[in-house]
């Protein structure tokens, strides 16, 4: 007994030197380091996961509900808003839609505020809108009728649902304001006084006619408002000042007629850089009724002096596009059906193709 | 007071004829005959005004060319999801256990064999996961969301206990000349 108490006594103060030196290692969890340039969200179908795109590198990823709209982010307040929409046993039983809010620094939810179950649940990004210096977010509704549900994202609280019969797509404007397109050709103007409440409601003069060319449901933020985009390619730039809605008078994309090529896709198929004014729209050539036709082309627009600076030929499809917002500008395209290696990365500002993201499922991309 | 009369005499006068013909009748008429009879007028007075309308459904029923299961199939034009009949369904019947959504989008198909527009309905099945085969996309007509009763990007799984999205059928709701 005393031999193998000091055999494993032994082997015990030996086995350090047996093993040599290393100490084990300990599992640990990254937090988010401190947002860079070109980061942006790519959202999939149930996730959105956080890439640089200067280095290619994933970040992390928030879990999302399947019926997710849009992500976005607010970025003094660090915290990420997606719209989410559960069913209690999975595909069936009692549906819970809510707005979901995730911190930054583990991408994991901290607060829920529930919302009528009345979500439009498709891809949009307009379905989303940050308004109040991103204290009030609009989520649109069809329940079939348009609606769209004010939440306070700040005290954490829903605030009330407005009835917007025959207009979609959230457009934020003004301080507290924004814009829809509607079906009788028209944009509805929405202010909502501190409190998130309706305050005045207004309309434009109709500027377009849904049976003869209708404007798309996808619209590109600009400096200054946002830019519209017609089935034959019709470009409006559209503003408000206070209560009044600008439209300016549309242009066309420039050659685009001439040679049978139209805008289209199902996607979120055009974007624009702000302080360039360089517009990003995926075309084919096709005619009427092929608006869901994906881009072989990206077509890059100056908006201010109107002119077509390239024609980019993508080897697939374009699934969805986002210019970002920095000063050295990163084209994102994600091929349809994740063929072409990936989410490609090209430099906005001299269209070269820089490197390719393994981002599986991408479907709409959000910068931040 | 003459009046009186003449007019308690006009009263007379109609309930006699009244009796007498019914008596008439009764004798010569059997009550089951009398009910028929009556049956048939209340029928043909309540049809009636649905003559037209039943007559142009009446008249013949579609005529149908292709396949089904195939996204080119003519109902199909303004078809947006998964193709019901490739689901334990049909073109116009929704698969077991799903549940089919009372609203709809509507598009304008036509159909080649009797060269007629029809108005279509599509309704979604709804109640269960995403059948995902025979997956189909065709815009004929179709419109942008804030113009949603020919928009097809819509989940039209509405009015129903679960609101998921299964598969979608299509019918003919009538042809546009009628």
């Amino acid at each position: 007994m005393r031999i193998i108490t000091a055999m494993a006594l032994g082997l015990t103060l030996a086995s350090p030197l047996l093993f040599g030196q290393i100490a084990p290692e300990q599992i640990s969890v990254e937090t988010m380091p401190a947002p860079g340039t070109n980061w942006f969200i790519s959202k999939t179908g149930g996730s959105a996961r956080v890439f640089d795109a200067e280095t290619g590198e994933m970040h992390g990823l928030l879990s999302l509900s399947d019926w997710t709209p849009a992500v976005t982010m607010w970025n003094p307040s660090k915290e990420f808003y997606a719209a989410e929409s559960y069913f209690a046993r999975g595909i069936r039983g009692e549906r819970t839609d809510m707005v979901a809010i995730y911190d930054y620094d583990n991408l994991r939810p901290i607060a829920e505020v529930i919302i009528p179950n009345h979500m439009a649940r498709l891809g949009v990004r307009a379905h989303l809108a940050l308004l109040n210096n991103g204290r009030h977010l609009a989520v649109h509704n069809m329940n079939p009728g348009h609606s769209v549900t004010i939440v306070d994202v700040q005290d954490r609280v829903f605030v009330y649902e407005i009835s917007t019969p025959g207009c979609a797509v959230n457009m934020a404007v003004g301080q507290n304001d924004f814009l829809q397109i509607c079906g009788d050709g028209t944009l509805q103007l929405i202010q909502l006084d501190l409190s998130g409440f309706e305050q005045n409601r207004e309309r434009s003069e109709m500027f377009f006619n849904v049976q003869e060319d209708a404007v798309f449901d996808r619209a590109a933020k600009t400096a200054n408002g946002w830019l519209l985009l017609s089935h034959t390619g019709l470009l409006f730039e559209v503003s408000t000042d206070d209560d009044e809605i600008l439209i300016e008078e549309a242009w066309n994309i420039p050659g685009a007629a001439d040679i049978g090529w139209r805008p289209g896709g199902r996607g979120e198929f055009l974007s624009v850089h702000h302080d360039s004014g360089l517009l990003y729209v995926a075309m084919h050539e096709g005619g009427v009724d092929t608006h869901h036709d994906r881009g072989t082309e990206i077509w890059v627009v100056d908006l201010n002096s109107r002119r077509l600076l390239r024609r980019m030929e993508m080897e697939s499809e374009v699934g969805t596009l986002l210019v970002t917002q920095e000063d050295n500008p990163k084209l994102l395209v994600q091929p349809f059906g994740g063929e072409g290696g990936g989410t490609q990365i090209y430099n906005a500002l001299t269209f070269v193709l820089e490197r390719s993201i393994q981002a599986p499922g991408a479907q709409m991309f959000e910068d931040f | 007071m003459n009046i009186e009369r003449i007019i308690d005499s006009g009263y007379y006068w109609i309930d006699d004829k009244a009796r007498r013909t019914s008596l008439s009748l009764a004798r010569k008429l059997s009550r089951r005959n009398f009910l028929s009879k009556l049956g048939m007028m209340l029928a043909g007075a309540a049809a009636f005004p649905l003559l037209p309308v039943s007559r142009s459904f009446a008249q013949n029923s579609i005529q149908e060319v292709g396949d089904p299961q195939s996204c080119e199939y003519w109902r199909y034009c303004a078809m947006s999801g998964s193709i019901c009949a490739c689901c334990g369904g049909s073109s116009t019947s929704c698969p077991p256990g799903t549940q089919p959504s009372p609203i709809s989008w509507v598009g304008t198909c036509h159909n080649p064999v009797d060269g007629r527009d029809y108005l279509m309905s599509y309704n979604d099945c709804c109640g269960k996961s995403y059948c995902g085969r025979c997956s189909c996309h065709r815009t004929e007509g179709d419109k942008p969301v804030y113009f949603n009763s020919t928009s097809s990007t819509v989940y039209w799984c509405f009015g129903v206990e679960d609101t998921s999205y299964h598969c979608t059928v299509s019918l003919v709701l009538g042809s546009t000349d009628q």
